[in-house]
């Protein structure tokens, strides 16, 4: 692939505008509220979109459509089954809490909830997995602008650390919000002609279903047993595992993307956000992963749209994107189409950076290291974490590049440590009964049989690390039912050992649990400011589609 | 925090820019019926963020 002069350009503007957003946001950041929590100063839309473009990195665009090839319309069960519901379920009956609780972070909720240990528990692993995530991004960048490109590496990985540094610093919070919602619509924008293009050239979605094999067509048809569908999943662990435990426990307890919603300006908008974002959240699919059906329907029909083979001889399924840009796309509407995968690299590593420094300034430093310092302090040890987070993750980003094995550690870890944290926040929220220790203990208990599931099961060849006692047809297939055991075993270790040890006064938890906070009615309120109104409407939508594609 | 400025406007005019380069470069250089396209696509797209923003503000 090949860039001309307009399509540097278009990059150069990008870079200009991204950069634009910081310096003109410098001058009102005064505080470490303004720069960790944007002073809770958010319009709805801004912070609706920032809430789905946190979730719009690298690993989302490229990995979806690579998916789409992969698994066909089954793929779009991680918008349909997990994401729509819990992000309504976050909205209606979690939102109270994060924000009518006053803390500025997850982790934060967890100490008035629960104790210091679990908040650290919490904060520490949390902090450690942004800037794991975020290099991530960064190594995915760079191979890929070097893999389609020619870009060297270290360039890639200097320039995008640069940019996203630069922003970030210069704004904080606000900044990186501001510009995921520029990068939203770019990605959006960039993005929908090329689908629109290569659906044309494949003969609509009749011409998909004509090429491509009807096992990638259902949603639900194939899901009675693992061996009828291609993701190798049972309909169990996909709606438990997925539906339930990943879903929940990524979109109602991950701080990347509930501190968007956390800086609304009230809390019926910090409500609303997450149920407003899942309405662009269930039409993602067509930009993300019909362009994988698109490209099976296109191989059918002509030569030149073959995947690169991956090290393994298996066709390289995260080129979809890649191989379509570089075929349909001329130059001028190409460098639009490269400046919004960068942007979607870029907004999923400036998210980790910016939910980073807050769990450190606010959750590690000024509840361990020094408490009672002065306001303009933690302003500068907030500035000072954007640049170690950044360097961290450039750091990262080289790691993985040496070491491809500690990457896909690394993130098996990620996936330990979110699966059980629902059921934490679950009881917490829901089971007034719940203690500190019980919280502590039932998250260890529950990322101990995480890692002891992986380490005596094995998919794809990967896994059985302690023994092999099952086989699973599909590495999601194991992922999934990872979970679900890890809630459980988090969910019975915590009530187990909430009942034995002593509970929390009433008063103490008043806000903190549902059962004891008193609930808000506005009548007067009109139906699209209600977010239950609003969610039901989403709800009736999302189930409309998986019965339309079932 | 004061308050902030208007993003609308900010998006809007990034999307005008890119919109009236692809324009430009669409019937003059490359010819390409896709790049003049999402020109004029784009620059739909910025004048309705700019309009909203200026209604707002109005």
């Amino acid at each position: 692939m090949k860039l001309e002069w307009i399509d540097y350009l278009i990059i150069a503007i990008y870079f200009l505008f991204v950069i634009g957003i910081g310096v003109l946001l410098k001058r009102k950041i005064k505080t470490s509220i303004d720069f960790l929590m944007s002073h809770r100063n958010i319009p709805l839309w801004i912070t609706s979109l920032a809430f789905i473009s946190a979730n719009l990195g690298a690993q989302e665009v490229l990995g979806m459509a690579a998916n789409g090839a992969k698994y066909g319309l089954y793929t779009t069960h991680f918008y349909w089954l997990g994401a729509a519901l819990a992000m309504i379920f976050l909205g209606i009956y979690m939102m109270p809490f994060y924000y009518g609780s006053k803390a500025r972070s997850v982790p934060e909720y967890l100490r008035l909830r629960f104790d210091e240990k679990t908040r650290t528990f919490n904060a520490l692993t949390f902090a450690a997995m942004t800037v794991f995530s975020s290099g991530v991004s960064l190594y995915a960048l760079a191979m890929l602008m070097q893999t389609i490109l020619g870009w060297d590496f270290d360039l890639s990985i200097w320039m995008a650390a640069g940019v996203v540094l630069a922003y970030t610093f210069l704004g904080g919070l606000t900044s990186a919000v501001y510009n995921e919602v520029l990068q939203f619509f770019l990605i959006v924008l960039g993005m929908a002609p090329l689908v629109f293009i290569g659906l044309d050239k494949a003969g609509g979605w009749e011409g998909i279903v004509r090429h491509v094999e009807d096992a990638k067509l259902h949603v639900w048809k194939g899901l009675d047993h693992p061996a009828n569908n291609p993701m190798g999943v049972d309909a169990f662990s996909m709606v438990f595992g997925l539906g339930f435990v990943l879903a929940f426990g990524y979109w109602c307890t991950d701080f990347l993307v509930v501190q968007r919603a956390m800086i609304s300006r009230n809390l019926n908008e910090a409500q609303r956000t997450p149920i407003i974002a899942a309405i662009p959240k269930i039409m993602m699919p067509v930009v993300v992963i019909l362009p994988g059906l698109v490209i099976l329907a296109l191989q059918q029909q002509y030569d030149g749209f073959a995947l690169p083979a991956a090290a393994d001889g298996s066709p390289n399924y995260n080129m979809v994107l890649p191989v379509l840009l570089q075929k349909l796309y001329p130059n001028g509407i190409l460098g639009v189409g490269i400046t919004a995968l960068i942007a979607s690299f870029m907004s999923g590593m400036a998210g980790n950076v910016t939910a980073f420094n807050t769990v450190w300034t606010f959750d590690i430093y000024q509840a361990h290291i020094r408490k009672h310092a002065p306001e303009k302090h933690y302003l500068y040890v907030g500035k000072a974490t954007t640049i170690v987070g950044i360097l961290a993750s450039i750091a990262t980003a080289y790691v993985a590049k040496g070491f491809n094995s500690i990457m896909d550690l690394l993130q098996l870890v990620f996936s330990f440590v979110n699966a059980p944290l629902f059921a934490t926040f679950f009881l917490g929220m829901f089971w007034k009964r719940t203690t500190g220790h019980g919280a502590f203990w039932g998250l260890l208990a529950g990322t101990l049989a995480a890692a002891f599931t992986h380490g005596v099961t094995t998919a794809e060849g990967k896994g059985g690390w302690i023994a092999d006692w099952h086989t699973f047809y599909s590495g999601t297939s194991q992922a999934f039912t990872i979970a679900w055991i890890a809630f459980m075993v988090c969910l019975l270790v915590t009530v187990l050992v909430s009942l034995c040890t002593k509970p929390q006064p009433e008063d103490a938890l008043r806000g903190l649990v549902y059962s004891l906070t008193p609930k808000v009615k506005d009548p007067a309120r009109r139906w699209y400011k209600n977010p239950l109104w609003i969610g039901l409407a989403v709800l009736a939508v999302t189930i409309f589609l998986n019965l339309f594609f079932f | 925090m004061n308050k902030l400025f208007d993003l609308g406007f900010v998006i809007g005019l990034f999307f005008l820019v890119i919109g009236l380069l692809l324009l430009g470069y669409g019937l003059t250089v490359s010819r390409q019926p896709v790049n003049y396209g999402c020109g004029m696509l784009f620059i739909v797209f910025a004048l309705f963020m700019i309009g909203l923003s200026r209604r707002k503000r109005g």
